[in-house]
């Protein structure tokens, strides 16, 4: 698997490495949407994720002296970011208040977010059936293999990539992804 | 060879775990190769999905939220909290305390009169609007010489003879500014050319070649070319929802990056319409950027507090991370 290929981001941010924490506002700008993305698809409570969101922000800025480059910056950040799903996910603590004021979204409509709308109704039917159930899916999965999961499917990340986000050895994030990508072909093949 | 691959092994091969042998069986496999190719076609509308959602999700954007980050505080912060409480408490006590004289309390049940200063005074005056408009009425015959219908705030009854005794007559009238006019025995443009009587050839209820209500060759009320324009009058119509554009493939390739300019029409309900791209960015990026603000969703320009049909340029902007 090439690098670069699958994740077409990767070149340009590493050009900016030098110059992104120089300019923190610049580069919050830049890779917030991202490190948004991956945080809300993990959690699925919007108000957690915006929270986590500044935090990784935040840990990042505090740490930034400790940033060497030898990962690029959305690499870094995106690790940061795992570690603060891990450890939002261990914090049993706050777990019945998290429930009680969970402000998500109505889950069960994502398939509305459909990005063509000009399919036929019945392709659009198969279509939200189908992420639908992926989407169920990757909730049953466990913390680590749908922070896999999404990280590849979701961010376009290689392998590589992925285990220097989680840190894990590449082998582990094999294992972990393919658990998954079995899960969601089963639940697949079992709506057909 | 002639063995389908396992669910298991399919699964693999996705990942780009699979064998050389699975790798090539899948190369010259009808089957399997559909099945792969079905499973990476669910992954990447999941991946879609998911993407447009969080866009969605994501109304903090935009907002430089973390510019406030360069002056987090470096000190202890147990410290800095402890202080903080220690002088709240003491300004409260503090203010508690004062209260307790008496020449304090006088002066706080001491009456004082406040009036509420003349804004009208202040204000701006409108600018003279600036709204465009335009009629017609299906007729074969451009708009002839004419006398221009009553202008009022509401019309129910187009300048357009239809009814040729009518029980209960109301009087034609337009959406339009105060124009100059003419005395004329039927209805039609007072600017226009002498000839058969018309009311013009546009679609609609007033006088023109346009559509709607008003006059001239544009579309909805007032006088002259379309839509309203910002100003006089007419706010800006403010973008709720608003998706980012996908990359097409090719541009995703080429590293483009850049701008597409749209000029569009924002209606009453706060769709975009008569979407049209001025400047463009080439690479497929156009059509994606169409795409992409087809599905924004606006707050209505207003006039008067009513939603009108408003121009607009939107600046699409494509950057790869």
């Amino acid at each position: 698997m090439k690098r670069g290929l699958l994740n077409p981001t990767a070149p340009v941010v590493e050009e900016l490495d030098t110059a992104g924490l120089d300019d923190f506002d610049s580069l919050v700008r830049q890779h917030r949407p991202r490190i948004f993305r991956f945080l809300i698809a993990s959690l699925r409570d919007r108000d957690a994720a915006e929270n986590l969101t500044q935090d990784c922000f935040v840990r990042a800025y505090k740490a930034r002296d400790q940033f060497r480059g030898r990962s690029s910056l959305s690499t870094w950040l995106m690790h940061i970011a795992a570690n603060l799903v891990r450890d939002h996910e261990t914090n049993s603590r706050l777990k019945f208040w998290k429930r009680r004021l969970r402000s998500d979204l109505d889950l069960t409509e994502i398939s509305d977010w459909i990005p063509d709308r000009q399919k036929s109704p019945e392709a659009l039917a198969l279509a939200k059936e189908q992420v639908d159930t992926i989407w169920r899916v990757a909730a049953s999965l466990s913390e680590r293999q749908r922070t896999v999961f999404l990280l590849r499917f979701v961010e376009d990340m290689d392998l590589l990539e992925i285990a220097a986000v989680t840190g894990l050895k590449e082998g582990t994030v094999k294992a972990h992804l393919f658990r998954g990508v079995q899960a969601v072909r089963l639940g697949l093949e079992r709506r057909r | 060879m002639n063995q389908h691959l396992s669910g298991e092994q399919i699964s693999k091969c996705l990942i780009g775990d699979g064998t050389p042998q699975e790798t090539n069986h899948i190369t010259q496999c009808a089957v399997c190769s559909a099945e792969i190719a079905s499973l990476g076609t669910s992954l990447s509308q999941f991946r879609g999905t998911v993407r447009q959602w969080s866009d969605y999700a994501d109304y903090g954007a935009g907002f430089p939220q973390l510019s406030a980050a360069r002056s987090l505080y470096r000190g202890n912060e147990t410290t800095a909290g402890i202080s903080s409480v220690l002088i709240h408490v003491t300004a409260v006590a503090l203010l508690l305390f004062v209260g307790t004289f008496k020449p304090v309390q006088k002066a706080v049940n001491v009456f004082i009169p406040l009036f509420a200063p003349d804004l009208e005074r202040n204000q701006a005056k409108p600018k003279p609007e600036q709204s465009k408009g335009g009629g017609g009425s299906f007729q074969k015959l451009a708009e002839k010489k004419g006398e221009l219908a009553k202008v009022a705030p509401r019309q129910f009854t187009p300048p357009i003879r239809t009814v040729d005794d009518p029980k209960l007559s109301v009087t034609p009238t337009i959406l339009a500014p105060e124009l100059p006019n003419i005395s004329a025995q039927n209805y039609g443009d007072p600017l226009g050319r002498i000839g058969i009587p018309s009311t013009g050839n546009g679609i609609g209820v007033g006088i023109g070649p346009g559509k709607g209500p008003g006059v001239g060759p544009g579309n909805g009320g007032g006088f002259g070319g379309s839509a309203y324009k910002i100003g006089g009058g007419v706010s800006a119509p403010v973008p709720v929802y608003r998706p980012e554009p996908e990359y097409s493939e090719e541009a995703r390739k080429a590293k483009w990056q850049g701008a597409v300019m749209l000029s569009l029409v924002v209606d009453e309900n706060g769709v975009p319409q008569e979407i049209k791209v001025i400047r463009s960015l080439g690479m497929g990026l156009d059509q994606k950027a169409i795409e992409a603000v087809q599905k924004w969703r606006f707050r209505p320009g207003l006039k008067d507090g009513k939603a009108v049909p408003v121009f607009a340029n939107i600046e699409v902007n494509f950057r790869l991370l």
